[in-house]
């Protein structure tokens, strides 16, 4: 007789770590008027061409995962966006908000589902963001510090922002 | 924000059950042996020395240890103790939807008798994977891993080799996760009872394993 199976069944591993659960902390309209208070929203989806792709691609370093994107003209100016990036287990959901001339408002982080790395909304760490444009180098620990233990989740709202930036330029300025 | 946490997982993992066993044994007296058993403890540490997720490439030094109850193959009591140290690199692509790692690592370990011929034995150990996410919360993989035996901690007391491969599944969700993996004997090597290319003394021909976490 030779062995056939072996099974073996769980390890029930316990993860010592801090938690942070599925929450949605803004929806759409809080977000807009945490980005933009006081002001309306004219919705104005894109829809993307290849050459738009790749010409944000080319310009981000990021791939775009999604042709169309949800945009909002601002009444006072500016550009209220929202977007989404992947996390460990499933998408981090956010919005940025544009000045007028494209350089970044402010970014606050609607829905996060995922066990770790919830710091992502630490206002302070959000805030490292602002006045940053197409320019910008937008490179976790270069101009954005990392958070530690939230490293996935920093570094994909870091190519977020900077997909985003390059969007402004190529899909909106004009 | 700078703190160096983010590099040291210690005891991340810490397996509170440990192995059950159903095996056609190759030993005579366990032929047809099927039964669930409290396997051990285990647990482990990682320092992380680069991170997958902003350096080209993730590397990684983890401690496992453990202390087992049974021999994973054939169920006999024993009081089996082992220390693992290994090295891991991981490399990641479609923004970490696409996950390659790769480790090595030696394994000493105390305590192998009664299941085994000699009280404690080395090991070489190494492994390679790849998995994707394939949909939110799932990710599908393939895996090859691979062991070299040497009893009695002496690297001229070669005992078997053994390769293993097969696919794996993984479901997690915030609070737990849990991940089925099948592995096939594709090659073995075993100074103690040779079979055409496949090695049963202390080895298996398949092996289901299935792991439950939680997290708090």
């Amino acid at each position: 007789m030779k062995s056939e199976f072996l099974f073996i069944a769980l390890p029930a591993s316990v993860l010592i770590a801090p938690s942070a659960f599925a929450v949605k902390y803004l929806t759409v309209e809080q977000a807009q008027q945490a980005i933009f208070p006081g002001k309306s929203f004219t919705a104005m989806p894109v829809k993307l061409t290849g050459s738009q792709r790749k010409a944000i691609q080319q310009a981000s370093g990021v791939r775009v995962l999604h042709d169309e994107q949800q945009v909002w003209r601002v009444s006072s100016g500016g550009w209220f966006i929202v977007d989404e990036v992947v996390g460990k287990h499933e998408f981090i959901t956010y919005a940025a908000g544009l000045n007028g001339d494209g350089s970044v408002k402010q970014i606050e982080i609607m829905d996060y589902r995922e066990t770790y790395g919830g710091q992502i909304r630490d206002q302070k760490w959000r805030a490292q963001f602002v006045g940053k444009t197409s320019k910008s180098t937008l490179k976790l620990d270069s101009d954005i510090k990392n958070i530690s233990g939230a490293t996935l989740s920093c570094r994909h709202i870091t190519d977020g922002v900077k997909r985003l930036l390059a969007f402004y330029e190529i899909a909106l300025k004009h | 924000m700078d703190s160096p946490i983010d590099s040291r997982q210690a005891f991340r993992s810490f397996n509170i059950i440990s192995t059950t066993k159903g095996v056609d044994g190759d030993r005579d007296a366990l032929d047809s042996t099927n039964a669930y058993r409290f396997g051990g403890f285990e647990g482990s540490a990682k320092y992380r020395l680069l991170s997958p997720f902003k350096d080209p490439i993730g590397v990684a030094l983890r401690l496992e240890a453990g202390y087992l109850l049974h021999d994973e193959v054939d169920g006999l009591d024993q009081h089996e103790r082992y220390i693992k140290p290994e090295i891991d690199f991981q490399k990641d692509f479609l923004e970490d939807r696409l996950i390659c790692s790769v480790n090595f690592g030696v394994e000493w370990a105390w305590g192998k008798q009664p299941a085994e011929q000699y009280p404690r034995e080395l090991s070489f150990e190494g492994a390679a994977g790849v998995a994707y996410r394939f949909a939110p919360n799932w990710y599908a993989g393939v895996e090859i891993h691979t062991r070299w035996e040497y009893p009695l901690f002496d690297l001229y007391n070669f005992e078997h080799r053994v390769f293993y491969a097969g696919p794996s599944i993984h479901y997690s969700q915030e609070r737990w996760w849990a991940t089925l993996t099948w592995n096939y004997q594709v090659y073995g090597k075993g100074v103690d009872e040779p079979a055409d290319g496949q090695t049963f003394a202390e080895e298996t021909r398949q092996l289901f394993r299935l792991k439950v976490g939680f997290n708090f």
